[in-house]
Formats: C-alpha cells, sequence, structure tokens
C-alpha cells in the first residue's frame, strides 16, 4: 500500500478522512446518547419526513455523476463538457440546499426545533453541518469552472464526493433506524 | 452501452430504491440490511468516483473500518 497509489492529491485524501471522522464520531454519540432515551428518540425521530432526504440522496449521486463525468472531461482537454458537467453537479448541490431548506421549514413549522429533543440537537447539527459543506461544495464546483484545469476540478469533484460519500453514512442513522 | 461511471450511478440508484424500500420495515435485520446498503453505496463512491477501484488496498482501508463503525451503529440501535 503506497501513498502514490491514492489517485488525486494526498491533502484531498487527509480532508476525507478527516470529515468521515468528525461525522462518524457525531453519529456514534447520537447513538449512544440514544440508549439514555430509546422511545424518546424513537418518537422524535419518527416526526421525520425521510421522503425529501430520500429525493436528496437521489439528487446528489446524480450530481456525483456530473462531477465525475466533468473531471473526466477535463483530464481528456474538453473545456466545454468539463465546464457544462461541473454546472449541472452545482445545480443538484442547489437543489439539496432548497430541498433541505424545505425540509427544515417543515420541521420547524411542526414546532420541532434544537432544543426539542437531545435527537433533534443531532439532527440540526449533523444536517446543517453536512448542509454547511454542500454550500462550501457549491462555491468550490463553481470557482474550478471559471477556469477548467485537470487538477482543480479533480479536486473540486473529490470534494463534492466525499459530500455525497459524508450524506449516505449518516442517512440511516438519523432518518431511518428506529 | 452505458460508460463505467454511468453504471456505477445506476448501482447508486438501485441502492438507494432498495433502502427506500427496506425501510419500511422494522427490526434488527432491517436495520442491518440499510448500514449494509449505506456500506455499499460508500463503495460505489470510493470505487467509482473517488477512483479506488484502482488502488484496492486503499479502498480496503476505508471500507473495513467504515464496516467496523456501521456494525457498532447496528450494536448501538439494537440496545432497547
Amino acid at each position: 500500500m503506497d501513498l502514490d497509489d491514492l489517485p488525486g492529491e494526498l491533502i484531498m485524501w487527509i480532508l476525507i478522512g478527516s470529515e468521515i471522522l468528525v461525522f462518524a464520531a457525531g453519529i456514534t454519540a447520537m447513538s449512544a446518547m440514544r440508549l439514555t432515551d430509546p422511545a424518546g428518540f424513537a418518537d422524535a425521530q419518527a416526526m421525520l419526513d425521510g421522503r425529501m432526504a430520500a429525493l436528496n440522496t437521489v439528487v446528489l449521486v446524480t450530481s456525483g455523476l456530473f462531477a465525475a463525468r466533468a473531471e473526466r472531461a477535463a483530464h481528456a482537454g474538453n473545456r466545454r463538457g468539463a465546464r457544462r458537467n461541473l454546472m449541472l453537479a452545482t445545480l443538484g448541490g442547489v437543489i439539496f440546499l432548497v430541498a433541505k431548506g424545505l425540509e427544515y421549514a417543515h420541521d420547524l413549522s411542526t414546532e420541532i426545533g434544537i432544543d426539542t429533543h437531545p435527537f433533534f440537537t443531532f439532527y440540526f447539527l449533523l444536517t446543517g453541518f453536512h448542509a454547511a459543506h454542500v454550500i462550501a461544495g457549491v462555491a468550490v464546483l463553481a470557482l474550478v469552472a471559471v477556469r477548467v484545469r485537470p487538477e482543480p476540478v479533480q479536486a473540486g469533484a473529490m470534494f463534492w464526493h466525499m459530500v455525497d460519500l459524508i450524506w449516505v453514512l449518516i442517512l440511516p442513522p438519523i432518518y431511518l433506524l428506529m | 452501452m452505458t460508460d463505467r461511471l454511468t453504471r456505477n450511478w445506476l448501482l447508486l440508484i438501485a441502492l438507494i430504491l432498495a433502502t427506500t424500500g427496506l425501510a419500511t420495515q422494522d427490526g434488527g435485520i432491517a436495520a442491518a440490511g440499510l448500514l449494509a446498503l449505506a456500506w455499499a453505496k460508500s463503495r460505489a463512491i470510493l470505487g467509482g468516483f473517488l477512483h479506488l477501484d484502482r488502488a484496492p488496498e486503499w479502498l480496503s482501508a476505508f471500507l473495513v473500518p467504515l464496516g467496523l463503525w456501521l456494525a457498532l451503529v447496528w450494536g448501538l440501535a439494537a440496545v432497547r
């Protein structure tokens, strides 16, 4: 196992590993806290509407496909194709954020707040921190689309896949595991 | 004829659909299935989109700890 075998920049892999650890720590803490009040956590979790989260998973992985295509196009010297796919990936991020905003608005309209129950504290912190990464990812993708070059596009795509990866890992404990 | 990236995306969509179907079920086995599907989606993203399929040892270096962590999450969720 050699560091040179890793595709892309090493710093991006350090970032990906670090972010996975941060979110894993948050999910583990939430799961451990649940042991103090299993029924309360189950009742709180049942108040969430998982349909928007499922839709957002489709949006994010589709956006990830466009980011991967942008990376491939940039490496092939197809700047126009790379830019078009970066814009589509960015659009996916914006759609994700709009859907997340609608989900939060629905939550708040049903009197769910960050201090309603410890479950919702974790819910808002983890999904909110993830949404902050989506905002950063949208900015990064838009930035590398301005002047398409293979290495920055690859770094931007790697960041975007990290956002995607974290979402599929935090989704079941937050929305699905009763 | 679809390319490698599109096939990976189709696999991810299939895993999401399986997750949506399994999410209607209760119980420890369903929970294990949901976490196994999350692991499979992680594998598809790491291997297919982040290109770790070309570096299988590094892919394992990510997937084995992720699998152990998901098993821990399952264990904590199974406690009533």
